[in-house]
């Protein structure tokens, strides 16, 4: 046995030798929050890069922010200007960024203008100033902006094969010096085929800014990256006074914790409801509230948020419709107070509603709150007002990033209250024409039904993923106590989801709320 | 500003003497034109040095007979040429590079160009990198 061991150790060990032998990448943080993850760490080091995309898409901003994210004086950032947008431009305008650090330039940035050799002499020359300016300086960044004027200057008198043979070696040089490279150049989607910068590239990082409708948005996609897997497909960007910032597709939930197995029952703050939900909502659920305006789905949410508080978890509201003051004076008339935890923290209500979000972005919002305040309740009221909050461009993608959302916040074990307006039928009962409750485990209906000629209000609980629930249909009103669900006895009638029902027992109650008799 | 400019000047004159006080604000002109030109080119260096003759010449006169050559330098009054008022000739050079520093606040801001000049004159006091006195 001895000697088997043995060998298997022997054999094992040219194995063991080359994985420690692997070369280790070492991963250059962009500076843009959310960027590094969508590349899968960062930028690798030593790569050689390009910045593509069309004007005022933010390839300069982005170039800024990896610079200044990584340039320091043991290794600098050399930065080469051309035809584009020259030095003292550029200082003017991208000092009005948070991320700019005058204390970095000339020490730690150097500045370089390369216009006067690119409009005078050729390709060669302007490799031999490259090499001059690198070697003097040994930077650790080096990008040259605008890349594409140097080539469409130069590819006029160059055939195609000094022009590869010029990005070859400026390529080779550039790694051989150990600086992590970035071409920032406008270039259109169709020269990907034909070019060869695109082929020696390590890197290609392609910006777009896209108006649709009365809304502009912008876009980044990782289409190439060497070494390394990034995150496929397009993520929303924007830039801000804090300059760009990235907005992944997987919202930065990929590393988050999984629920406990077993589940706690939370209660709703409405002792009844608790019980036709078999106890509760379970802790990591997600409940969708439906029903026609002024059924009370707020008030319920505040319900389930004061509840929470009561019992010191910290909360999240995300209002796109009514303003958190009014949310909270409302609430107030009911007699819960949303102001104190707000005073102390446990409570964040944020008002989200410029029209041209992205759908990333807004999530991004929320997953911030969660994270600042480590809340377990998430109340998201309404889904219709968060999809208009969004860019028109955006609202395709509005179910897609929701069930992203929801699935891995849930999947950490925040319970999500969701609010959704149908509109009543007399006909039928909807639960959604957002078809959006595959998002949801648990599903109550609030509607309205017509009884001895009042409108009245009922409540059923649809749907609970986790466990049996109360299958009974039951009358509730709004007071100032909020929402009271009142006995089974006042729905003794069939045909309730029909909105007009037929009386099956004793007409022996009296209205919950006082009918009119004059 | 014109403080600033003078200071800088005089802090130029005492490290490379020169014949007259337009010389030595055309030294620090072109000293600065060396920095300057790795930012913005040659060419953008020049049409900085011509706006800031235009508008320096607007109160100086001698100043509107200087002109900016292709390498970035200043061609002034002749040197013989004594009609101009010794005075004058270091008033304007005040002009000269005040305007200069003005157009580069306007441009970058105060802190960057405090940083610039800072990098073109190293050795310049610290308490003299202030344009307010």
């Amino acid at each position: 046995m001895k000697k088997r061991n043995a060998a298997a150790k022997r054999k094992a060990s040219p194995a063991h030798a080359s994985e420690s032998a692997k070369v280790a990448i070492r991963q250059l943080p962009t500076g843009v929050r959310g960027l590094d993850e969508i590349l899968g760490g960062g930028i690798p080091e030593f790569s050689f890069n390009i910045i593509a995309g069309t004007p005022g898409c933010g390839k300069t901003t982005l170039a800024h922010q990896i610079v200044f994210a990584n340039a320091t004086i043991q290794k600098p950032a050399l930065y080469f200007t051309v035809l584009g947008e020259p030095a003292m431009k550029m200082l003017r305008y991208q000092q009005q960024f948070s991320f700019f650090d005058e204390s970095k330039l000339g020490k730690s940035i150097r500045l370089f203008n390369l216009a006067d050799v690119v409009m005078d002499q050729d390709l060669d020359a302007v490799l031999a100033e490259i090499i001059k300016q690198v070697t003097d300086i040994s930077p650790g960044i080096v990008v040259v902006d605008s890349f594409r004027t140097v080539v469409r200057k130069m590819a006029n008198g160059a055939s195609e094969v000094a022009l590869q043979s010029f990005i070859q070696r400026l390529a080779q040089f550039l790694t051989s010096w150990e600086a992590t490279t970035f071409l920032v150049g406008e270039y259109a989607e169709a020269e990907i085929r034909d070019n060869p910068l695109f082929t020696i590239a390590d890197g290609l990082l392609w910006l777009w800014q896209v108006t649709e409708r009365n809304a502009v948005v912008r876009k980044m996609q990782i289409m190439k990256l060497r070494g390394q897997a990034s995150v496929p497909g397009l993520h929303t960007i924007r830039i801000s006074d804090d300059g760009m910032q990235a907005f992944p597709r997987t919202l930065g939930l990929t590393g988050k914790k999984p629920r406990p197995g077993r589940r706690r029952r939370l209660s709703t703050g409405i002792p009844e409801l608790d019980a036709m939900m078999g106890g509760g909502i379970l802790e990591g659920d997600s409940l969708l509230v439906a029903g026609p305006s002024g059924t009370g789905k707020s008030a319920l949410a505040t319900h389930f948020i004061d509840e929470g508080l009561r019992q010191g978890e910290s909360a999240i509201m995300a209002l796109f419709e009514e303003r958190p003051e009014g949310y909270a004076e409302r609430a107030r008339g009911f007699g819960l107070d949303l102001k104190k935890p707000q005073a102390t923290g446990k409570l964040e209500m944020l008002y989200l509603r410029p029209l041209d979000l992205s759908v990333d972005e807004t999530m991004q919002a929320i997953l911030d709150a969660i994270e600042r305040t480590g809340a377990r309740r998430l109340v998201i009221d309404s889904l219709v007002g968060f999809e208009m909050a969004l860019a028109p461009g955006f609202r395709a993608d509005f179910r897609e990033s929701l069930y992203r959302m929801i699935g891995a916040l849930t999947g950490a074990g925040v319970t999500i209250l969701s609010t959704v307006e149908v509109e009543d039928s007399f006909q039928a009962m909807p639960l959604s024409h957002y078809a959006i409750s595959f998002l949801t485990d648990d599903i109550l209906r609030m509607r309205y039904v017509e009884i001895d000629g009042q409108i009245r209000k009922v409540m059923m609980v649809v749907k609970m993923r986790g466990g049996n629930h109360s299958k009974d249909i039951r009358e509730y009103v709004i007071t100032n106590r909020g929402v009271v669900v009142i006995g089974p006895r006042q729905t003794d009638y069939t045909g309730l989801t029909t909105g007009i029902p037929t009386r099956v027992g004793k007409r022996e109650e009296s209205s919950p709320e006082p009918k009119a008799t004059k | 500003m014109r403080n600033f400019a003078a200071r800088l000047i005089a802090h130029e004159a005492a490290s490379a003497p020169s014949d007259s006080g337009a010389s030595a604000a055309f030294a620090v002109s072109e000293r600065m034109g060396t920095h300057l030109t790795t930012l913005m080119g040659s060419g953008g260096h020049r049409a900085l040095l011509m706006r800031t003759l235009v508008l320096a010449g607007a109160e100086v006169p001698w100043l509107r007979d200087t002109r900016v050559t292709v390498n970035g330098t200043l061609e002034g009054p002749d040197p013989a040429d004594d009609s101009i008022d010794p005075n004058d000739l270091t008033e304007g050079g005040v002009v000269l590079i005040a305007q200069m520093i003005g157009l580069l606040v306007a441009f970058i801001g105060e802190r960057l160009t405090l940083q610039l000049v800072h990098e073109v004159w190293p050795k310049l006091p610290a308490s003299d990198l202030n344009f307010k006195i």
